[in-house]
């Protein structure tokens, strides 16, 4: 047989809006701004001077193949939850890998086991801030989880507990959201018991700074989002 | 192969946020200060290669930089070399040009590091440096780097018992050195006053523990050395600083990844003995997500090559990566200036203190003199050459944190989240 592959940007099917969107983020200035600035390679060295700044958006869509672990995200999708297993010495991976990494494997590759919904949290932090996509929905707690079996552990959120009650150690329920989109987000988890106070991290006047912190957070997301804010910790 | 290989001049364009100088105004900037300093050095004549340093395309939105700052320089047709390994790019660029002038190719080799981090809001930063993290896993869940590295200081916080407080110790004493530096970022937006614990507490949380205060900054700003080899660094200088010793490791790209890595389990037994019984032991209880072995690894190899078995001892002073605080705490112990878990003794003994047993970060470092990507290890050597040849209180116009004296440091430089760590050791003539 001919091999031939089809161009993946050719093969996929999704909403040609991001084509434009794309189109729109085209490298060309959108506006310019004569700004008053400093010159000098040290602060004691300084003097005043004036810089043309422009404005210049660009815009992508990546066409991006999960490769030998797309079951993995397909099984999201169909609310399955998988991982990799390796013949040869036993361990468990998810996140997956096609191929174990245990130096004595020689690059073996691995099989496909499902993984039970359930984990504990060996880390995590509650997020105040993040990068552009995220924003609407802070604050958020991330929480590595490593799920039960498994030799590597998933960053996941971490929704109904504060986040002053979260340790590691903790036991959690792994779950897939309503609309899954295939990726790591159509996970969550929430606490499997009631968290144990004697496990806080954090100092009675510690707790009480988060709270506030919190709050502001908060405050400052609705006010920016207005009815697109989706705070995922409610203080 | 027994050439050794010195520093022999080095500049600084200071850091800050903006700076509104094209990129390669900034090296011009750099380079020319070095020029300045030392009119030895024939230029372009006594340039060999360039080894380039900075880290993200997508900050600037041009690939191969280089090649604007190679010609902008005057430089062509000298061999150019790009380095890119995330907040490794500068020190991974010092120990290549340290492996050139070793093979015995090269004699005098320029570094040239920079960053302009200041074209794109502060979301869309972190952003565009998180997609230096694994972006199928870690950063779709609202991952960045200030979370990856709170997940990992809380994981340690919970194994061995450091507070906020101490992280905010941290802060202060970085935060105050750097009020002295005529090329920090904190003291062109803050000035000269000192802050305190309370500051810190004060200022915003951005992933806890951390606060903007234990966070590195958003710099622009640029840097340069030029390492010569044994043969030709006294035509530069009568005061070479040489490099004794070099370090490189690495760790997994996933964070979480390390938890029962195979790759580390049984390499650094008497910390695996270590491990408190607060939490279930992992098959790789050392590193495992609360410390960095790739920090151990090149901090060991570097320390072998110089000789060096107590670095307390035996080091005057280091320049750590620090773009949070609580990395600087475990790296006292990645580096062995204390035992696995005690780098809160380490902060509240006031060891690494100005006036301490081995002052770090008189800089400022990253949270305070700033973090331009691929200029920040270079700056930190440049401060490290200058405090070695006894320059700092002429280029800082004060005393405050000049040592005298000083015959010995470290450089420490990571990417990711510890993913790849070098260290170089650097000794006066």
């Amino acid at each position: 047989m001919t091999y031939r592959p089809k161009k993946i940007v050719d093969a996929l099917e999704y909403n040609r809006k991001w084509d434009e969107w794309a189109r729109q983020g085209n490298w060309s200035p959108v506006g310019w701004r004569w700004v008053e600035g400093s010159k000098g390679h040290r602060l004691d060295q300084i003097s005043s001077t004036n810089y043309l700044v422009i404005q210049r958006p660009h815009a992508s869509v990546y066409h991006h193949s999960y490769g030998m672990i797309s079951k993995f995200f397909k099984g999201l999708l169909e609310k399955k939850f998988y991982g990799t297993k390796c013949p040869k010495c036993g361990l468990t991976f998810c996140p997956p890998r096609a191929h174990c990494w245990n130096p004595g494997c020689r690059i073996q590759e691995t099989e496909w086991v499902e993984l039970p919904l359930r984990g504990e949290v060996f880390t995590f932090s509650p997020m105040a801030f993040s990068a552009t996509p995220f924003l609407k929905t802070l604050p958020f707690i991330i929480a590595y989880i490593r799920v039960e079996g498994c030799c590597t552990t998933v960053p996941t959120r971490l929704i109904k507990i504060n986040p002053w009650e979260v340790y590691p150690g903790l036991k959690v329920n792994i779950h897939f959201t309503d609309r899954t989109k295939g990726d790591i987000m159509d996970l969550y988890c929430t606490p499997a018991e009631t968290p144990d106070p004697s496990k806080c991290m954090m100092t009675p006047e510690g707790i009480e700074r988060l709270k506030n912190d919190m709050r502001k957070v908060r405050d400052w997301v609705v006010k920016k989002f207005g009815s697109e804010a989706k705070p995922s910790i409610d203080i | 192969m027994s050439n050794r290989v010195a520093i022999v001049g080095a500049g600084i364009s200071r850091f800050d946020n903006p700076r509104f100088e094209l990129h390669e105004e900034l090296c011009a900037e750099a380079v020319q200060e070095m020029l300045a300093d030392n009119p030895n050095i024939e230029y372009p004549k006594d340039i060999d290669a360039v080894m380039y340093s900075y880290f993200s395309d997508h900050l600037a939105g041009q690939l191969c930089f280089h090649w604007i700052i190679h010609d902008y320089l005057g430089l062509l047709p000298k061999p150019a070399y790009r380095v890119e390994s995330g907040g490794a790019t500068p020190v991974d660029a010092l120990i290549n040009a340290f492996m050139y002038i070793k093979s015995g190719i090269f004699k005098n080799v320029l570094i040239v590091g920079w960053e302009k981090m200041s074209e794109l809001n502060t979301p869309k930063v972190n952003e565009m440096i998180a997609a230096a993290s694994d972006t199928d896993w870690d950063f779709p869940v609202g991952g960045y780097y200030t979370g990856y590295y709170a997940v990992l200081e809380t994981r340690h916080m919970h194994l061995y018992g450091e507070t906020e407080e101490d992280l905010a110790k941290i802060a202060v004493k970085n935060h105050n050195n750097a009020t002295f530096n005529p090329y920090a970022q904190w003291r062109s937006q803050h000035g000269t006053t000192f802050i305190t614990i309370d500051d810190v507490f004060k200022s915003r949380i951005i992933s806890w523990p951390y606060r903007a205060l234990n966070c590195a900054m958003i710099s622009d700003g640029g840097a340069c050395m030029l390492l010569a080899s044994e043969e030709t660094a006294n035509k530069f200088t009568d005061s070479p600083v040489w490099i004794t010793g070099i370090g490189l490791g690495t760790d997994t790209m996933r964070p979480g990844d390390r938890v029962d890595n195979p790759m580390y389990k049984g390499l650094y037994p008497e910390d695996e003995a270590l491990y408190p019984d607060v939490s279930t032991k992992p098959a790789s209880p050392y590193p495992e997500m609360a410390n960095f072995g790739s920090m151990r690894t090149s901090g060991d190899m570097a320390y072998k090559m110089a000789g060096i078995d107590n670095p307390v001892k035996q080091l005057d002073f280091a320049e750590l990566f620090n773009p949070y605080d609580g990395v600087e705490l475990v790296e006292y112990e990645d580096l062995r200036f204390c035992k696995l878990g005690e780098g809160k003794k380490i902060v509240r003994e006031g060891i690494t203190e100005w006036g301490g047993e081995l002052p770090c970060q008189l800089s400022g470092a990253h949270t305070a003199a700033g973090h331009p990507v691929g200029a920040t290890s270079i700056a930190q050597a440049t401060q490290i050459y200058w405090q070695l040849t006894e320059q700092t209180a002429n280029k800082w116009k004060t005393n405050a944190r000049a040592l005298s004296g000083a015959q010995r440091a470290m450089l420490q430089g990571h990417g990711g989240t510890g993913c790849q760590s070098g260290v170089i050791i650097f000794e006066r003539g």
